[in-house]
């Protein structure tokens, strides 16, 4: 992809700590418009990549370029263009969430007071904005971060470990604003997390990091078509209902305590049930359990080591 | 460079959002009250003596009276004669050179009170040692980093924030003695002259210029412990390293200069320079050939290497 079509280019970055190489030759693409999930172990990298991608530390080799500007050469376009939540939305305590907003709308040229109220309708905190952050729940301060990172109408969002600390019902929430961002306002966004089904939801793609390097990346929306599934089957009568998968649609079993666990294409499910059906198998209920995206994933990233 | 008004706002924002902040400014008050207290208490100014048209035979009876009181003493009680020849002495100078009195007033309350701005250096220093380390410990340095600002500005709006806070604080202290002392003292004239010791004797001068010319050095001492607690801030991430070194120096720096003075070197330490107003006074500086323009030179070395040491590190620093 040319650097001049992304919203975000990653080009040959390097991160050296004293001996320690801790990223090496990440190379990637945020397209405008998409939720890019950037997924890894604890210790990966994935906090110090997107510290680069925002100039808090310095670039060892390589650029990050975000819409044409590079962060090393040109930081203060680059960075108009990103909103950004760095590992925890920390805030000033003693300061309520208005003021808190206030004062970083201070720090860019152009944002209203509309603006401002306009970000926090977004995110639902109306009822919490004239309270002190110091009492605020992980949630409130998640959602906080997200209406400050966004009130310069950034292209670029970035954040990291998002859904950490939230509960479903805020995980939910969170993923529903950023797929309208995406959506609605054709806004790019990193989201990292070392959860992967706590993400997968709300990705366009993933970006699978291991050892500071970029060890696969996957678009999600061939899923559908090419992945395979956990499928589990009650069935009556079960020996019978094997037999069949086994012979007529060699699928193999691969559990059958109460239920029948097997591993097939999601496309072929209901031509399975109707097989089923017609040779008078009772279908009492099919469940997918699992994507094997998540197994893969595991598989892939094995075990993290750090050095 | 444009929006350095508003990044300087917000960081007085922080400053005064604070209780603590606010905390600082009823103990001065307080302090200045504890100094009219203490006065009365004490009985170390004569706030009862007026003058009146007739000052100049006023003058003349008192050090009359006065000389027959050390007479009277005689050797029994030298305190009683010292005391008495320095009011004899003001009193000759004032009417050698035709300057009216008006007996203890709120100007000479501000003056005396000089010594609350002690105070101020303590909560200045606090302020400076915070105003970055804070930011790293609250982990706010993070999104106030990723704005399209420079890193400089971000620093300097910092420096002048507290720069602003230490003028601030010293004004409001000056109104409280000059309001407190004009209650209680009462004020005749705005600008009367008044009568100060210099290196090379008895002198006058009037009382605005005196008490901006006398204040002014003390701030000029602030801006320098501020300006060290603010690089230690900025290099080390830590206000509880920055403010206890810069006590450290405020308590010791002077002395360490004195008992240094008879080598030559001494001279070009800090604290040996700091202190502007031992020029206008009978102290004088701690060796004989420095002078007011030398001392100026060696602050503002010292002032240049701490910025650019606070700069130099905190644009290059990668933030953790």
């Amino acid at each position: 992809m040319l650097v001049s079509d992304s919203a975000m280019a990653i080009r040959g970055l390097h991160k050296t700590i004293g001996r320690k190489k801790i990223i090496k030759d990440l190379n990637f693409d945020i397209r405008p418009g998409e939720v890019y999930g950037f997924i890894g172990p604890n210790g990966a990298g994935k906090t110090t990549t997107i510290r680069m991608m925002v100039g808090l530390i310095g670039i060892t080799s390589g650029d990050v370029v975000i819409k044409g500007n590079s962060i090393k050469k040109n930081y203060k376009k680059a960075i108009s263009e990103v909103g950004a939540i760095v590992e925890n939305p920390e805030m000033y305590p003693f300061m309520t969430g208005k003021q808190n907003l206030k004062h970083f709308a201070r720090m860019t040229r152009g944002i209203t007071d509309a603006r401002i109220d306009e970000v926090i309708r977004l995110v639902g905190l109306e009822n919490a904005i004239q309270t002190k952050v110091g009492k605020y729940s992980l949630g409130m301060r998640q959602r906080l971060g997200i209406a400050q990172a966004l009130l310069h109408s950034p292209s670029v969002l970035i954040l990291d470990e998002p859904t950490n600390g939230l509960d479903p019902a805020g995980i939910r929430e969170i993923r529903r604003y950023i797929r309208k961002l995406a959506v609605e306002d054709n806004v790019s966004v990193i989201v990292s997390s070392h959860l992967l089904s706590e993400i997968e939801l709300m990705c366009d793609r993933i970006g699978v990091i291991k050892n500071g390097e970029l060890i696969a990346v996957r678009d999600l929306h061939e899923k559908t078509d090419s992945e395979q599934s956990i499928v589990s089957l009650d069935v009556h009568p079960r020996d019978e209902a094997i037999e069949i998968l086994n012979t007529a649609q060699h699928i193999k079993v691969l559990e059958s305590d109460d239920q029948l666990k097997i591993q097939i294409n999601r496309n072929d499910v209901p031509g399975l049930v109707t097989t089923l059906v017609q040779k008078d198998i009772q279908v009492y209920g099919v469940t997918v359990i699992q994507s094997t995206l998540e197994d893969q994933f595991l598989e892939m990233i094995g075990e993290n080591v750090i050095g | 460079m444009g929006n350095i008004f508003s990044l300087v706002r917000n960081e007085l924002g922080k400053i005064y959002v604070m209780k603590s902040t606010w905390a600082m400014y009823v103990f001065l008050v307080a302090l200045v009250l504890f100094s009219f207290i203490m006065n009365t208490v004490t009985d170390s100014v004569d706030s009862e003596t007026t003058y009146t048209d007739d000052w100049r035979t006023e003058l003349q009876e008192e050090n009359q009276t006065l000389t027959e009181e050390i007479e009277t003493a005689g050797e029994d009680d030298p305190f009683v004669e010292s005391t008495n020849m320095g009011i004899i002495q003001q009193n000759t100078y004032m009417l050698e050179n035709d300057i009216r009195p008006y007996g203890y007033h709120a100007g000479n309350f501000v003056l005396d009170n000089l010594f609350t701005t002690s105070l101020v250096s303590l909560f200045v220093i606090i302020i400076a040692g915070g105003i970055v380390a804070n930011e790293f410990r609250w982990g706010t340095i993070k999104q106030l980093l990723i704005r399209p600002i420079s890193r400089g500005t971000i620093l300097l709006s910092k420096y002048i924030a507290l720069l602003l806070f230490t003028l601030f604080t010293v004004v409001f202290l000056l109104a409280t003695s000059a309001i407190v002392g004009a209650i209680v003292y009462g004020a005749p004239v705005v600008n009367p002259e008044i009568i100060v010791n210099r290196p090379d004797g008895m002198a006058s001068n009037a009382l605005l210029p005196e008490i901006f010319m006398q204040y002014g050095f003390r701030v000029l001492n602030i801006v320098v412990l501020a300006t060290f607690g603010f690089m230690i801030s900025s290099i080390f991430r830590s206000s509880a390293l920055a403010i206890g070194l810069s006590m450290f120096l405020m308590f010791i720096g002077t002395t360490v200069a004195q008992a240094m003075a008879r080598y030559e070197w001494a001279k070009y330490i800090l604290f040996a320079n700091t202190d502007l107003s031992v020029y206008f006074s009978s102290y004088g500086p701690i060796r004989e050939e420095m002078t007011i323009g030398f001392s100026v030179a060696v602050i503002a070395v010292y002032m240049v290497v701490f910025i650019i040491t606070a700069w130099t590190i905190f644009i290059k620093r990668d933030v953790a």
